[in-house]
């Protein structure tokens, strides 16, 4: 990112390799402008560490401790030594002000996030448990667009409590869906990945479930 | 170019569920926006005002158009490519700070109505137990660097919490295993059980490899000061200092000093280097025990009333369970019956 930050000097915080720049569950007051060095996002689902995401210099993470001070959602962890810039809401208009392009920058995750926002709400008003796990599988199909628009299977790194956050329905019972679709050979779980075997069939299954449930 | 168009009355801009990059602003006529409330299903019909922009949301984030904009009586709009609407809004901060504060106050909505969806399944746990276990997770996996940050921040917002003490006594156990050298600050994060992100690794390895080099002097001088050998400690932690190759341990490094201060008899200048190094780090982690250090110091040079002073200034800063609580009473105890 071409931008000036010399005179945002006085935020910089760094990190070193290994550490904790937030933790999941914490309040979060605070968010971040990667300069250098990369983070990663983790989340920690019983006995494993997560990967979500790796963020790259130019980035921001935790931004949405602008809105409210609601507990964070995942943890950031320092990949490498990581200087960032750290803002919160009292300095933040200082740097949108004196700094547009991040202004410009954090306007645009703001699009995005409030488009992911909707489709999740989109699954959560299905009522049938099932279309709701298929949805789900659509949505993460939307996100990872296929190099042929042909090929029916797709494959998702994503694991059963995954499915079940998205869905919002407890591990149990999102596994017995699972189980019933695998059952009609419709996916195929593995331990790193879910393959869900016609995308066009869910496709078909859900909006025929939408319509369905507007029309009651 | 940004170009001037006009649209007729009943003809629409765009449809919802069409992709295009375009921003409009209007300038006179009368423009809505038709779409159904994903809550209710409702019709809604927002009616743009001269001078406001429109489709900026799904041009900049590339995404279906949400909404059909019908054009409801002749209007005269002017239309932007997304770098051309990047160039306007950079010249003019004023229209993405309004922007932002649409946007957030949507996207805050947004949040509550998923979150009320939620409610009614069972998803994740109450903060404070997730904070808890996330410290022991990595405790459990050996990472105490890890674990320390998220019990020590479990003990500042929950100091009275339900795991309270079994939180100070984990702290205790991966400060423990730490001075021993068990795992190493450095390497702990990076351990098992994280697939992705190895790519750029001999880079980072030479940063880990760097840090763990200071980690290995801290540690070391950690363990001179425990065999009370203060004089040599006292010499490492300052080459640790002089070196300044991690924040992290020259601070550490810095609060070690006084207490090889302490150790070595010289009070006044513990006193004198905490002094200075809470005005260097008035947010240090070990800020109160510093300040307790002090009380002691002006109790050994027989200043009862500064003493009294600093540890009841740590009481201030403290709840009864915390470890440091005790400490600083029982200070203050010793110091009224010595009287």
């Amino acid at each position: 990112m071409n931008v000036d930050l010399s005179m945002f000097e006085r935020f910089a915080v760094t990190f070193q390799p290994g550490d904790i720049i937030f933790c999941e569950y914490e309040p979060g007051d605070n968010f971040y402008l990667i300069q250098s060095g990369r983070v990663q996002i983790v989340k920690i689902l019983g006995d494993i560490e997560k990967n979500i995401d790796i963020l790259q210099p130019g980035e921001i993470f935790g931004e949405m401790a602008i809105l409210e001070e609601a507990p964070r959602s995942a943890t950031a962890v320092s990949l490498d030594k990581v200087k960032a810039l750290e803002f919160n809401r009292e300095n933040f208009e200082v740097l949108m002000k004196g700094n547009p392009q991040i202004a410009l920058k954090l306007l645009k995750l703001f699009t995005k996030r409030i488009y992911d926002q909707k489709r999740r709400f989109m699954i959560l008003t299905l009522t049938n448990i099932e279309a709701r796990v298929a949805d789900v599988f659509l949505m993460l199909a939307e996100d990872q667009p296929t190099e042929d628009p042909d090929e029916d299977q797709r494959s998702f790194s994503a694991s059963v409590e995954d499915i079940a956050h998205w869905a919002g329905m407890s591990y149990a019972e999102c596994k017995k869906v699972l189980n019933h679709f695998a059952g009609q050979r419709r996916v195929e779980i593995y331990e790193d990945r879910i393959i869900v075997k016609n995308i066009n069939d869910f496709q078909r299954f859900v909006s025929s479930q939408r319509k369905k449930e507007k029309v009651e | 170019m940004p170009k001037a168009v006009r649209y007729h009355a009943n003809s629409v801009v765009y449809f919802k569920g069409d992709m295009n990059d375009r921003v409009y602003i209007l300038k006179s006529g009368k423009v809505s926006l038709n779409y159904n409330d994903i809550e209710t299903g409702q019709e809604i019909h927002d009616i743009i005002n001269t001078g406001e922009f429109f489709g900026v949301k799904s041009a900049l984030g590339r995404y279906p158009r949400e909404e059909t904009a019908v054009v409801l009586s002749d209007a005269a709009m002017v239309i932007f490519s997304v770098p051309e609407f990047e160039q306007l809004v950079l010249k003019n901060t004023r229209i993405i700070m309004k922007m932002l504060k649409v946007f957030s106050n949507q996207l805050r909505r947004m949040h509550k109505q998923v979150r009320n969806l939620i409610s009614e399944g069972k998803d994740g746990l109450e903060p404070e137990e997730g904070l808890f276990r996330i410290g022991q997770y990595y405790l459990n996996c050996q990472k105490y660097h890890q674990a320390l940050y998220a019990f020590r921040r479990y003990i500042t917002y929950y100091p009275s919490g339900k795991y309270a003490s079994e939180a100070t006594t984990h702290i205790e156990e991966a400060e423990k295993a730490l001075q021993r050298g068990g795992a190493p600050a450095s390497m702990a994060g990076m351990g098992s059980g994280i697939a992705t992100g190895g790519e750029k690794a001999p880079q980072s390895e030479v940063q880990r490899e760097e840090l763990s080099e200071t980690a290995k002097k801290y540690y070391n001088a950690v363990s001179l000061f425990s065999q009370d050998n203060f004089q040599a400690a006292l010499e490492e932690f300052r080459k640790i200092v002089q070196a300044n190759n991690s924040e992290e341990y020259v601070a550490k490094s810095q609060f070690e000093i006084g207490r090889c201060y302490l150790g070595l008899v010289q009070y006044d200048k513990c006193i004198e280097h905490y002094t200075q190094m809470i005005k260097h780090y008035p947010r240090h982690p070990d800020l109160r025990d510093a300040l307790l250090y002090v009380g002691n110091c002006h109790e050994k040079m027989g200043n009862t009333g500064k003493a009294n002073g600093f540890y009841k200034k740590v009481l201030s800063m403290s709840s009864e369970n915390e470890v440091i609580y005790r400490k600083a009473k029982r200070a203050l105890r010793e110091l009224e019956g010595s009287k």
